[in-house]
């Protein structure tokens, strides 16, 4: 996969500095498997300009990867996940099922909350869960 | 490490028996994009002018491209943009003429960037300036200083009269112009979600004085709210080394620290037998913890 800046999102007003929301959505989708070694990620101006913050913010974010060895500067290129090195994350050492779930588990914790104030029923919160998947699918 | 375009040390500023500013530290380096903020008649715009020479400081020290901003030279002007919180512009001028006007002073003018922004900011070339509501006034304003690309862009409330749309196009202008060469912005606002998008550095000032000068991410990386709960009630001295604020009763507490450190939770833990919940605060949050009376 090479990702767009559409595969990101960022909550400005949050408690979490910009950049660690970056570095914590890339870890996910290397962890993940869905960015595989050698996929190359947006420039950091690209990020920067279609998720409408500082450039510095982006490029922080992708420097403290790359020093933790997750990512690596392509000469000219800008940044990939590293060919060949195995490291916590490639395709082969992936994360397991349940502790990806369990990163998974705040997000739905808020959407039970939500569902139960709206009076859904489990069937009818499931399927809105279930179009919205289907809709990033297709 | 290149020179801080705009450096302050114990600048004070009184205004009669008033005073306004007092022992303001400031050094913004090159290429940050600092966010000012601070409530009402806090002195915002006061350390504007002061920095800008457009008010003369009562003591201390002020340096402004490494000059002595109350003698600025014509060149250090040039590279200067300003805003002002109430924008003036001649009535009688045509937005067309204001512009041709003021690009006649900037060797660095660029028109093609100027046309763009007014097609962006919907500014008609032949409307006169006078009939024009704050808000498009604004917008003009800026259209003059960002056409010249300034190296140091000051705006004191660039954002208060735009509406919701326009302030967006204003970020992104900001955003696109930080992009391409070391700029460095100073703008004040009490609007902090514009600035959590586009800020590197944010700059507190409370009472006249700087609070807080630090990146945006070390801010929001540091300061946190605490959720203390403690084997039993919580004695009557309680409290935290460096707390912001803390409100307590019986085994509860909750504690704002300026600058957690790993060692505070563990430490609050052993002291109280407690269970300690860190909160990460927004900037809206940090600045009401820190002018929490």
């Amino acid at each position: 996969m090479q990702p767009t800046s559409l595969e990101f999102a960022v909550q400005p007003t949050s408690g979490v500095p910009i950049y660690r929301q970056l570095m914590d959505q890339i870890r996910a989708l290397v962890a993940s498997g869905r960015l595989k070694p050698g996929d190359r990620l947006p420039s950091v101006r690209q990020m920067a300009a279609d998720l409408q913050v500082n450039m510095m913010t982006v490029s922080k974010a992708y420097a403290k990867l790359e020093s933790d060895g997750l990512l690596e500067r392509e000469r000219g290129l800008g940044m990939r996940v590293p060919v060949g090195a195995s490291h916590e994350g490639t395709a082969t050492t992936m994360a397991p099922v349940g502790e990806r779930q369990q990163e998974l588990r705040p997000f739905a914790e808020e959407l039970a909350t939500r569902a139960w104030q709206l009076n859904l029923t489990d069937d009818q919160a499931l399927a809105v869960v279930r179009s919205v998947l289907k809709g990033r699918k297709s | 490490m290149t020179d801080p375009v705009i450096s302050t040390s114990h600048l004070k500023k009184s205004f009669g028996s008033k005073t306004v500013l007092q022992d303001v530290d400031l050094n913004v380096p090159a290429g940050a994009v600092v966010g000012l903020v601070g409530t009402n008649g806090s002195g915002k715009s006061t350390l504007i002018k002061c920095l800008l020479g457009l008010l003369k400081k009562t003591s201390g020290s002020i340096s402004l491209f490494g000059e002595d901003p109350w003698n600025l030279s014509a060149s250090a002007k040039s590279r200067l943009g300003y805003v002002p919180q109430i924008v003036k512009l001649y009535p009688w001028m045509k937005v067309k003429h204001i512009v041709a006007y003021t690009s006649a002073y900037y060797d660095a003018w660029d028109p093609a960037w100027a046309e763009t922004l007014l097609d962006r900011w919907e500014l008609p070339r032949d409307h006169r300036i006078g009939p024009m509501s704050p808000g498009q006034l604004q917008k003009l304003a800026l259209v003059l200083a960002l056409s010249y690309r300034p190296e140091l862009l000051v705006l004191d409330e660039p954002v208060a009269s735009l509406d919701p749309v326009a302030r967006r196009e204003f970020l992104s202008s900001l955003l696109e112009i930080c992009q391409h060469e070391q700029h460095t912005v100073l703008f004040s606002t009490h609007i902090t979600s514009d600035l959590e998008r586009v800020a590197s550095h944010l700059a507190i000032l409370k009472g006249g004085r700087i609070v807080l000068f630090d990146e945006l991410d070390a801010v929001k990386d540091r300061v946190k709210r605490l959720r203390i709960t403690a084997a039993n009630d919580l004695p009557a001295n309680f409290a935290v080394r460096g707390a912001l604020r803390s409100e307590f009763s019986h085994n509860r507490a909750m504690v704002a620290v300026g600058d957690l450190d790993d060692r505070l939770v563990g430490e609050l833990e052993e002291k109280w037998h407690a269970d300690v919940a860190v909160e990460d605060l927004n900037l809206e949050e940090i600045f009401l913890e820190l002018h929490h009376e």
